[in-house]
This record gives C-alpha cells, structure tokens and sequence, in this order.
C-alpha cells in the first residue's frame, strides 16, 4: 500500500440498517483499500456485523451506498454480492460435511464436460486454491475427516474460488490454537499481497494490533473513528471502543472460602476425560483453564447430569448424587450455563421473561397451574441487578444485543438460587460493559456462599475472578495453580502443556 | 454500575419489541374476524341470489357441527405444530381405526368399545411418541409411514368391508346408542361434538397457557435444545403432544363414524390437512411455540364456513382441494415472511 494513492476497493456512503426497536447501523462512511487488512472494532452491538451482513447482501432495505472498485453497487442478495467480488467467512463455517473437500471449494463453480462433472478438473482446480492458503490434502477427502484448523483455511480456499476483491473475515481465530493462529496470519498476509482488501472482525486486541494496517471502531451503531493501526495504542482503541476509560477492571472482594461443597472423585467419561478429581468450596471461583478440545464442556455435561459418567463419584455437601437427568441435578441447585447462547442456553423467539424462568419452571406452580406471576419479582430484580436493557420482560429475546442476552442467560440460571453454577465461557464475544456486570454478579454470588466453577478460554477472566484454577490438558487435570501464582502468561504456558513441570 | 449500560437506540421504537397483550387479542381475535367477514360474504351471496339456503338456522347447525369435527382434531394436531414438530399425518387412519375397532366391539357393549376404540387410537399415539420423541425421528416421514401401516393393518384384517353397527350387535340400545350419542342435542341447539369442542378447547388452552407441561412445551417447541439445556424432558414434552394429537383424532373418529354410522378405511380421509390448515390460519406457525387453541379453533370456523359457502356456490371437492392448499401455501408463505422479515428470527 503506498501512501500517496492508495486503491479504495470498497466504500460505503453513508449507510444504514434499521431493524424493529433499533438502528443497527446508523449513517456509516466506510472505506477499504485494495492490499490492506482492516480491522473492525466495537462492543457487541455495536453494528460491525450488521454492517458487513450489508456488505454479504443478507438485507435489501439498507440505506445508503455501496461502491465496490469505484462503481456503485446494488447488494441485496448473496448471490449479488458475491458476483461483484465479496467474499465472506464467517465463525461458522458453512462447509457441508459428508462431501468431498475438493466439492466443497468448487461447489458454485463445478467444472462440466458436457453434463457430467470434470473429475479431474475439479481435483486440479481444488489443489490451486488450497496451495494459495497452505494445504495440501486430498481433495477427494470427506470434510468431516479434517480439523477444524484446515476446515477453516478449506472455507477460505472456497471463497478465494469466486475471485474476490473483498475478503471479510468474521472471529477468523476463535477456535484456533497459537500455532494455527500463526499460521492464519501467513496466510492472510500472502493476500493482501495478492491485492485483497481484507475486512478483519476481532473481539482480540492483540490480535489487531499484530495483522492489521487500519482500524475502524464502531459504537452504538456509528462510526467512531478509521485510523493508521500504527497511530494508535491499545488503550486509546478500547477507550473509543467503550466511550469511557477503562478503569482497574477486576477490584477483587475478599470471600471467605469454606467447606467443600462438591467434591468429585476419579470421574470419567470415555474418550473425553479420565480420572478426574475435583473438590469446589463453598464461597470460592474456581477456574477450569484448558484449551478446546481438552475436555471441559465434556466435563461440565457429566458434572450437571447431562450426559452420564463412565465411572467415578459426585457428592453435593458430602452426600452422593444418585440420581440421573440434568433436572435432578437442578432439583439440587446444580446449574450450567451452556457455552451456546444461541443454540443450547436461550429462545430467542420467546420473550426475557419466559427465558428467564426456564429453569425454574417447575417451581412456579400453584396447584395445577403454573403461575408466570409467581416469578416476576425474581425478574424484575434481576433485571434490575444485571442493568438489562431494554428493562421490559416482555421483550422478545432476539430483538437485544448479544450482551444483553447473555446477562438473560445469567439471569436465567440466577433465578433458581444455584448453590453451586459451573460457568462455560460466560462471557465469550461480548461488549465489555456486559462482561463487568457480569464478573460482578458471579462474584456477588460466590461472596453470599455459593460455589462457581468457572470454564474460560478468557485468561484476564480466569486470573482475575478464579480463587484457584485447574489446568486441563487432552482430559486430564495436569496442575492447580492459586491466585496468586495465577498470570496470563502462566495459564497459557501451563494449558499448552509448555511449563517446566 | 450506570456506566455499563447499554445505550438506548431510538426508543420510541421499542414498542415494537414487545408482543403485548392487546396485540395478542387481536390476532386471536383476528381469525375470528375473519370468520365474521365470510358470514356477511356468504349473507350478500345470498341477497345477491347467487346462494340460497345461507342464512338458516339449518345451515347454521350444519356448520357448527362439522366445525366441531374438525375443530376437535385440530386441537390435539394444534400441540404437535405447537411443539415444533409441524404434523401428525397418521390422524386420518387413527380416525378410521379408532371408529372401526369401536363398532367391531359393540356387541360388548356401548362403553367397553368406546374405550377399545380410544385406546387404539392412544396406541397409534404412543408409537408416535416413542419414535418421534425419543428417538427424534422426522415428524412428517414417520407419521406419514405409521398411517400407511394403520391402513395396512385395517385392509388387512377387514379387507374393504364397511362394518354397521346393527350387524355387529344385535342389542338394539347399543345401536341406537351409538348412532344417536352424536346427534344429542342440549336445548336442541348445542350438539354433543360441539360440547366437547368447547370442552376440549377450554381444556387444551389452560393446558397450553396455564400449566407446567405448557411452559414446558413452549420452550420446547421454539427451541428445543434450549429446553433440553435447562432441564425440561424434551422427549416426554414432545411424546404428550403426539399422545394428544392421536387422542383428538381418536374423538374425532367416534364421531365420524358415529354419524355416518359406519365403520371405514375412509373415515377421516383429508382431515390430517384440513387440521393442520386450522391450526396454521389459526396463528399456530410451523415453527412452532406461537400461537393459541382458541385461534385455532378459528382457523376450523373459517375453513367451516369456507366450505360451507363453496358447496353452496357448486364449486367442486376437487377445486375445493385446489382452494384450501392455495389458502394454506399463502399463510405460510406470509408466516415465513414475517419471521424472516424480523431479521433475527432463528426459524
């Protein structure tokens, strides 16, 4: 990219996306130049995925225009978007499983002789694109039999398939290990050597500062600012990112930690965990740190009665959990709150308040009937005590911003009085107003006596809330470290198995 | 902790976030509306002189009844739609077992071959339940093989014979008895089949707004593994629902065979798709968790009063087919396209 006349591929003019209730996007000039990577920064809710969806085609009433290589633009429909050059890869992948990966990245595009496919053509055509981003495998091979790492770059060598100009990458490293991540990074670097402009999504601040050229921040659905990555510190970006300065984010209570409140002995699961002993106390966080795949939300089904265990023992205050089935478990004061918002912890459809009772539902009965009445105080406060907004129970789910839900989510495993509430990933991808409110409320909650397990890839989370963490590693327990040996740097170290043990 | 909050975005939107209760009665009221609209439509028809015959209390009568046919198999078809679970398609062949058991066994009995007949039709249920609740198969493929086994098993064991009442029994208040319960009218207005519909209605709304199991079921059906995260039994939830659908139907079948006094393959053919269209233009969507059975008791007076006025008109069963599926494929097209046009709906 030379300074004095860089290519702008994208812009777009002043555009605009309203949905029911809120402007997701409110009047936005964004521009991209050909050969650079573009962060884009805000809270969740700030409107960056509403944008780029605006970019994908998935809306035909934004407001506004979109020009792409200086000509004006109409993107209402994916298939028009990806036609001038708009390529999209989002956190899931949208790869289809039993077929071949060759299939996958020439899907769209299927070399023909005559009718049939060109077999050969296909394979040749596949190897191409994956050698653009590294790969090199079978193209006859089924989806289902590779990582999730080549899965990914498998995604990214379909989308280079269309040709694009514009290349958006939504979380590309969320599930990633260091290793892939590096190695992502190359990549990405090769295209924008090829001349892409790259739109790089990203909750990871370092993450932006390393890969990065410029950097829009969004807020509240505007834009707040496009600079020079160089131009600016970490501080300043969070500092635009959250309209206030970021104060001592974790201001830790002391709790006094008691009995052990639940003890688990040599629990097993089959090819997920072995041998597994934990012992959590009454007022105290404790930390699981691992990374994925080492078996935690594996280990968090059997510890709430979601799936059964292969061996091994469970005690609730010295008493062994005999019964089966997650609502025994429940019945107990045992909950979880699930790693999917979307797919396994809320109803988007249905509204704050029936999310909130969910787990209680049992509970709200008077005689035959289940009385919503018999809730409301428990929804009104914790509307109140986790500030969300909007304030109205009836609020159907989806119409709040993603870390609102996930205050409902909190709410809704709050309502039952859990005495002991195993956390998986509480605050993955959200805004970093829901995230205080939140590590205050589990705090809160361990403070009045409860116990919490806490599972988190989020390590500032992990080292400021846990009173100790246990590292898992390939299903095993491999160390405990206290609060105070706990560092960032330690608990990667020691969770990528690189520790001097 | 103010400063964590969110900002509002343009308040004066926020009404729309929230489906209120006034909304609610409308749409509710809304079918109904509707059904008003097709009484004057049909009311000008006849001052135009293109019906005659509309508007007496004859008519009315006939209407009603077969409302309350179809209205009491919408209702339990209502729980399987409202569990996200879309159809029962056995319901026609469960319709037609049920009837033909129940004759079969009248010579023991008016009360003991009611209850052989409902219990056959629990048992179609039942299989149902298992299969598509714990074993999760596709609602629509699995319904849809169970009714061709029923008729398998019907047209195996008595071939294409149409049982009678009186040639089953030879005990003449037994006969009368069952050709007669359905005709029973209170103050020779209100019919039994409508009663029960009443019954059955007021039954399965407390059932669905007012009790644990329909908490339960509404989480279920909008988002299953959701409900199964928060410790609901979802299989169970979703089994009562076919259990409901086949115990309906089962109802229904009594009394189409009652009145038609005759035992049939036949019986209850069409009526898996005259109950799901009630249920749909009742405000039941397929994706289920909305909706209400008074809605969807509507939705069987408006397809009532729609039959009743085409047949009047002479238009034929067949363009009459061709009508409803047209009605039904434009609900659900609007349905779709209302959730989609959300944004965020996750149907």
């Amino acid at each position: 990219m030379s300074e004095d006349g860089p290519v702008v591929a994208l812009e777009m003019k002043q555009v605009g996306k309203r949905f029911p209730g809120t402007i997701a996007v409110d009047s936005v000039d964004f521009e991209v130049y050909a050969g650079e990577v573009h962060a884009l920064v805000g809270e969740n809710g700030a409107g960056k995925s509403t944008l780029m969806k605006m970019l994908a085609g998935s809306f035909n009433d934004y407001t506004g225009e979109i020009l792409i290589n200086g000509e004006k633009v109409d993107l209402h429909t994916p298939s028009m978007a990806m036609k001038h050059g708009v390529g999209m890869i989002y956190q899931e992948l949208s790869l289809a499983d039993p077929i071949s990966i060759g299939e996958n990245i020439v899907a769209g595009h299927l070399p023909r002789r005559g009718v049939f496919v060109d077999r050969a053509a296909l394979a040749a055509e596949a190897k191409r694109l994956m050698s653009i981003v590294g790969l090199d495998l079978d193209p006859d091979l089924p989806i289902e039999e590779i990582s999730q790492h080549e899965a990914q770059l498998v995604e990214i060598a379909k989308v280079l398939g269309t040709n694009p100009s514009i290349l958006v990458m939504d979380e590309p490293t969320s599930a990633l290990s260091r290793d892939e991540v590096e190695r992502l990074f190359a990549i990405i670097g090769n295209l924008r050597k090829r001349g892409l402009a790259i739109v790089y999504i990203s909750h990871h601040l370092p993450e932006v500062f390393r890969i990065a050229d410029r950097v829009t921040v969004m807020r509240d659905g505007k834009k707040v600012a496009s600079r020079d990555i160089a131009s600016l510190t970490r501080e300043e970006i969070v500092q635009m990112m959250v309209g206030r300065s970021v104060k001592e984010f974790y201001s830790r209570a002391e709790r006094t930690i008691g009995e052990v409140r639940y003890r688990v002995k040599d629990l097993s699961r089959w090819g997920f965990f072995h041998h597994v002993d934990l012992e959590a106390r009454v007022g105290e966080i404790l930390g699981i740190c691992g990374l994925s795949g080492a078996g935690r939300s594996e280990l968090a089904r059997v510890l709430v009665g979601l799936d059964p265990a292969d061996e091994g023992t469970m005690e609730l205050d010295g008493t062994v959990l005999s019964g089966s089935g997650m609502a025994y478990y429940l019945a107990k004061g045992i909950a979880y709150l699930t790693e999917d918002r979307k797919s396994e912890g809320l109803a988007l459809r249905l509204s704050m308040e029936d999310n909130i009772l969910s787990s209680i539902v049992p509970r709200l009965r008077r005689g035959l009937r289940y009385d919503k009445r018999l809730g409301r105080t428990t929804v009104r406060d914790l509307v109140r005590a986790l500030s969300i907004y909007p304030t109205d129970p009836a609020v159907t789910l989806a119409n709040l911003s993603g870390g609102n839900q996930q205050k409902v989510l909190l709410a809704k495993w709050l309502a039952g009085g859990p005495r002991v509430l195993i956390l998986d990933e509480p605050t993955r991808g959200v805004d970093i107003g829901a995230k205080v409110i939140i590590h205050e409320a589990v705090e809160k909650l361990a403070g009045a006596g409860n116990t919490v397990i806490l599972i988190s890839s989020d390590l500032p989370e992990l080292v400021g809330l846990a009173d100790r963490v246990l590292i898992m590693r390939q299903g095993r327990f491999v160390r405990e470290m206290s609060y105070e040996q706990c560092t960032e740097e330690s608990l990667l170290l020691a969770a990528n198995g690189e520790e001097s043990a | 902790m103010a400063t964590a909050e969110m900002k509002p975005i343009d308040v004066p939107d926020a009404r729309y976030l929230r489906s209120s209760r006034f909304s609610r009665i409308v749409n509710v009221a809304g079918i109904y509306g509707i059904a008003v609209l097709f009484i004057i439509a049909g009311a000008v028809l006849q001052g135009l002189g293109v019906i005659n015959n509309f508007m007496t209390t004859r008519n009315f009568l006939n209407i009603i009844d077969a409302v309350a046919l179809l209205g009491i198999v919408a209702a339990g078809m209502a729980f399987v739609t409202y569990s996200g679970h879309y159809a029962d398609l056995s319901v026609p062949t469960t319709m037609a077992l049920t009837g033909i058991v129940t004759v079969e066994l009248l010579h023991y009995g008016f009360v003991p071959a009611v209850l052989a007949g409902l219990a056959v039709g629990l048992l179609i249920g039942a299989v149902n339940a298992v299969v598509v609740g714990r074993f999760r198969a596709n609602p629509i493929i699995w319904t849809l093989a169970m009714s061709y086994v029923t008729m398998g098993v019907i047209r195996l064991v008595w071939v294409n014979r149409q049982i009678y009442p009186d040639v089953q029994t030879d005990n003449l208040r037994t006969i009368a008895l069952f050709d007669g319960i359905f005709r029973l009218r209170l103050f020779n207005v209100v019919s039994l089949p409508v009663l029960l519909m009443i019954l059955i209605m007021l039954a399965g709304h407390f059932l669905m707004t007012r009790t644990v199991y329909g908490a339960q079921l509404k989480l279920t059906g909008s988002a299953r593994r959701t409900a199964t995260f928060s410790g609901v039994n979802a299989e169970r939830v979703v089994g009562i629902a076919f259990l409901l659908a086949a115990f309906t139907a089962a109802v229904g079948g009594l009394i189409i065979t009652s009145l038609s006094r005759v035992g049939a393959w036949y019986n209850g053919t069409g009526y898996e798709f005259r109950a799901v269209t009630a249920v749909v233009i009742g405000g039941v969507t397929l994706a289920g968790g909305r909706g209400t059975i008074i809605g969807v008791i509507g939705g069987a007076f408006v397809i009532g009063l729609m039959n009743n006025i085409m047949t009047l008109i002479g238009i034929g069963t067949f363009s009459q087919d061709m009508i409803r599926g047209a009605i039904f494929i434009l609900v659900v097209g609007i349905n779709a396209k209302s959730l989609r046009s959300l944004g965020r709906d996750d149907a």
